[in-house]
C-alpha cells in the first residue's frame, strides 16, 4: 500500500466510470435496434447523469441524504478492490469475501436512504430487491463456492490467471458448463435486467427504490449504478470468463458479456418477484447442486476433461 | 407569459441548459384524453428517445410534466400537487386544444378553461388530438427554448407564486387534498 | 322466450307495477311507485336478479319530478330489468337500496351529488364522491347552468393580442 494504490485507484474509478457509461449508452442503441428503433445518442447516458447532477433535488431528511452518500462510497471503494488484468491497487485483496461484505456497505446505504424517504413504493422495491437477492444468490453462491473448492482459492485474480493461456476452452463457464449457465442467469438478477426487475419496475411501483430521488439525489444514483453494473459483470467475467490477459482484452470480453446480457433483457417479459423466486429455487439452483457434486467427486472441470 | 430575448445567463447555466435541453425525461400525466398519441412517439416509428426524451415514473425524477388533454378541478388539484414536487428546472409542455382555452369543454362545470392562469405553461402543443408529428416538432421547439435559456415558467411560478396561488384558490376552493384516501 | 313470458307474469303478478314494457330484446322495463321499490330490489335478488348495473337518475323538470332507474341483470335467465320510479322534484328522498346491494352505495352517492336526491338509511350518501368541494346546484339538474357556472369560475382566454404574441415571441427561424 503506497501512493501508487491511491493514484491507481483514483484512475481505475474514473476509468471506470467512463467505460461502462459509454457502455451503457451504447447498449441503449443496442436494445432500441432490437425494438426496430434508431435509439439515444451513444453519450445520452452522460447527458443524462450530468443533467441530473445539474438539477435541484429535494432531500427528505439526513438518513436520505447520507444512504446515497453511504452507497456512493461503499461501491467506489468496492470498485477499487477488483482486478482489472492483472492490476490490484491492493495486491492480495482481492478477495470474493472482501468484495461481498464490501458489496455490502454499499447494499445497506441504498437500503437505508430508500426506507429514508418513507414512500411506500420505495420499501416494497427495497422488500423486492431483498427477495431478489436472496434467490439469485443461493445458486450462485454454490457455484463460486464450487470453484473456492476446486482451486483451492478464493482470489478473483488467481482464479482468472488459472483460466488463462489454454484458449477458450480453458474458461470456468466451458470446464463447468451447468455452473457457467447459473452464473449469467444469476448475473441477470444481480444486474436487474429482464426478466428479473421487478424490483425497478417503473410502471408497477413507480421504480421503486428510486421513486422519491430527484436532481442530484437521482444523478448519484445513476453514477452508482454504473458502478455496481462493473463490479457484477466483473466478479462474473474473472470467475468464469477468464478475466483478461490485458487490459484490451478484459475490455472486449466484458462489453461482449454485458451487450450479451441486454439482448437477453431487450427480448424479456417481465417475472413477478415469486416467479423469480421460483425459477431461481427451481431450474439454476438444481443445475448448481449437480455441477457441485460432479466437481466434488468426480474432479471432471478442475483438470480439464476434454 | 411573454417571453423576454435577454440572454443573462452565466457560462455554468449555459452548460446546464445544454445537458438540460438533450435530456429530457417526462411525466406523463395522462388522465385526459391524448395518452394514445404517445406511444407512436415513443416507438419505433417516431422514436423519442433519440433525442434524449424518455417517460419516468414519478414527478421528483421528472424535467417535464406533459399534461394531456382536459383537466378537471378535481385533476388539477393533483397536477399542482405533482408539479410543486418536481425539482427545478422544470418545464410544463400543454398538450391538446383543452389546455389551451378548454377545447370542447369550453362550457363545462367540471373542467377548467386555461391551463396558464394556474401553472407556469412553457410551451403548448395545440391540436385535438396533436399527432405525433406534431408532438415532435414540439419537443424539437422546446429543446430550442431550453438551449436559449427561454423555457422560464419555473422562474416566472416562484416570482409570481401570489398571483398564480390566487387564480388557483378562485377556481378550485382549496387546492389540499381531501379525499376517503387522504383522510 | 317462454322463459322471458313466465318472468313477465311473475314480475306483473307480484310487483303490480303501474306500467311494464319489454324496450328492447330480453328487457324488460316495470314502473313502480316509488314506496314500493325497495320490496321489489328485495323481490327481484331473491327472483335471480342479482346483479345491480346501475343506478341512475332523470331529471324531468316539466313535470317537477325525477326518476330513478335501477338496472338488474340476471344471469342465469339474462334479462336485464329496469325499475323506474318518480318521486318529486322539490323534496327529492328515497330509500337506499345498500341494506339490499351494498354496491349500490357508490351509485347513490353519485345520484346525490349530481342531483341531489336523499337516501334515507344510508349515511354515507352525502359524503362527495367526484366533486371534491362543490358550491352550486348539483350540476346535473336541468336548472343548472354550467355555462353561467364555468364562466364564473374559469376565467377563458381573450381572443386577441396576448395570444398572438406568444407564439410570435419564438418563431424566429
Amino acid at each position: 500500500m503506497n501512493v501508487m494504490s491511491f493514484v491507481y485507484g483514483f484512475l481505475v474509478l474514473l476509468g471506470v466510470f467512463v467505460f461502462q457509461t459509454t457502455l451503457t449508452g451504447l447498449n441503449r442503441k443496442v436494445t432500441a435496434r432490437l425494438q426496430k428503433r434508431y435509439g439515444a445518442r451513444w453519450y445520452q447516458q452522460f447527458l443524462d447523469i450530468f443533467k441530473a447532477l445539474r438539477k435541484d433535488s429535494t432531500s427528505h431528511g439526513w438518513v436520505f441524504d447520507f444512504g446515497v452518500i453511504m452507497a456512493l462510497g461503499g461501491i467506489m471503494a468496492t470498485v477499487i478492490f477488483i482486478p482489472v488484468a492483472g492490476f490490484e491497487a491492493f495486491p492480495g485483496l482481492d478477495n470474493i469475501f472482501v468484495i461481498s461484505y464490501l458489496l455490502a456497505v454499499g447494499m445497506l446505504g441504498m437500503a437505508m436512504s430508500a426506507a429514508g424517504s418513507g414512500n411506500p413504493w420505495a420499501s416494497i422495491g427495497v422488500a423486492r430487491a431483498l427477495t431478489n437477492m436472496l434467490a439469485y444468490d443461493v445458486p450462485l453462491m454454490i457455484v463460486i463456492f464450487t470453484l473456492i473448492f476446486a482451486f483451492d482459492s478464493s482470489s478473483l485474480s488467481e482464479i482468472a490467471a488459472l483460466q488463462q493461456g489454454m484458449g477458450i476452452l480453458g474458461w470456468n463457464a466451458f470446464r463447468m458448463p451447468l455452473g457457467g449457465i447459473v452464473a449469467v442467469i444469476a448475473l441477470l438478477g444481480m444486474l436487474g435486467k429482464k426478466p428479473f426487475d421487478s424490483f425497478i419496475a417503473p410502471t408497477e411501483i413507480a421504480s421503486g427504490p428510486m421513486v422519491e430521488y430527484g436532481g442530484k439525489h437521482l444523478g448519484f444514483m445513476f453514477i452508482l449504478h454504473e458502478f455496481m453494473t462493473f463490479i457484477e459483470v466483473s466478479i462474473i467475467l474473472s470467475l468464469f470468463f477468464g478475466g483478461g490477459a490485458t487490459i484490451w482484452e478484459y475490455m472486449l470480453k466484458y462489453a461482449v458479456l454485458y451487450t450479451f446480457m441486454n439482448i437477453i433483457s431487450g427480448v424479456m417479459p417481465r417475472f413477478k418477484i415469486d416467479q423469480a423466486v421460483k425459477y431461481f429455487y427451481r431450474v439454476p439452483l438444481a443445475m448448481a447442486i449437480v455441477q457441485g457434486l460432479v466437481v466434488i467427486f468426480t474432479g471432471l472441470g478442475v483438470t480439464l476433461w476434454f | 407569459m411573454v417571453l423576454d430575448e435577454k440572454d443573462n445567463r452565466n457560462v455554468w447555466e449555459k452548460i446546464g441548459d445544454y445537458f438540460s435541453a438533450n435530456s429530457i425525461w417526462m411525466k406523463w400525466y395522462c388522465t385526459g384524453c391524448g395518452a394514445i398519441e404517445l406511444p407512436p412517439t415513443m416507438t419505433s416509428r417516431y422514436d423519442m428517445e433519440r433525442l434524449g426524451m424518455g417517460p419516468m415514473a414519478t414527478p421528483r425524477q421528472a424535467d417535464v410534466l406533459l399534461i394531456t388533454g382536459y383537466l378537471s378541478t378535481k385533476t388539477l388539484r393533483r397536477v399542482i400537487y405533482s408539479y410543486e414536487q418536481m425539482n427545478s428546472p422544470r418545464f410544463i409542455v400543454a398538450f391538446g386544444s383543452c389546455t389551451i382555452n378548454g377545447g370542447i369543454y369550453y362550457d363545462s362545470y367540471a373542467t377548467i378553461g386555461r391551463l396558464d392562469k394556474y401553472l407556469p405553461v412553457d410551451l403548448y402543443i395545440a391540436g385535438c388530438m396533436p399527432r405525433p408529428e406534431v408532438v415532435m416538432n414540439g419537443f424539437n421547439e422546446l429543446i430550442k427554448m431550453i438551449k436559449k435559456g427561454q423555457a422560464k415558467g419555473w422562474k416566472h411560478y416562484q416570482e409570481n407564486y401570489e398571483w398564480y396561488k390566487k387564480n388557483q384558490l378562485d377556481s378550485l376552493g382549496e387546492v389540499i387534498i381531501k379525499d376517503e384516501f387522504h383522510e | 322466450m317462454n322463459s322471458m313470458n313466465n318472468t313477465i307474469n311473475e314480475i306483473k303478478a307480484a310487483l303490480k307495477p303501474l306500467k311494464m314494457e319489454t324496450p328492447a330484446f330480453r328487457q324488460i322495463a316495470v314502473v313502480v311507485k316509488p314506496d314500493t321499490v325497495h320490496n321489489a330490489l328485495s323481490y327481484l335478488k331473491q327472483k335471480g336478479f342479482t346483479q345491480l348495473s346501475i343506478v341512475t337518475c332523470v331529471d324531468w323538470i316539466k313535470e317537477s319530478e325525477f326518476e330513478l332507474v335501477y338496472i338488474l341483470f340476471s344471469w342465469t335467465e339474462g334479462i336485464h330489468i329496469q325499475l323506474r320510479a318518480r318521486i318529486d322534484r322539490d323534496k327529492p328522498v328515497m330509500v337506499t337500496a345498500t341494506d339490499i346491494f351494498p354496491g349500490a352505495q357508490y351509485y347513490e352517492r353519485e345520484v346525490h351529488e349530481f342531483f341531489g336526491v336523499e337516501f334515507t338509511g344510508n349515511e354515507d350518501a352525502a359524503k362527495p364522491l367526484f366533486l371534491e368541494i362543490w358550491d352550486d346546484l348539483p350540476p346535473l339538474r336541468k336548472d343548472f347552468d354550467p355555462q353561467a357556472y364555468s364562466d364564473s369560475k374559469f376565467p377563458m382566454r381573450e381572443r386577441g393580442n396576448e395570444f398572438v404574441s406568444e407564439i410570435g415571441g419564438h418563431d424566429d427561424e
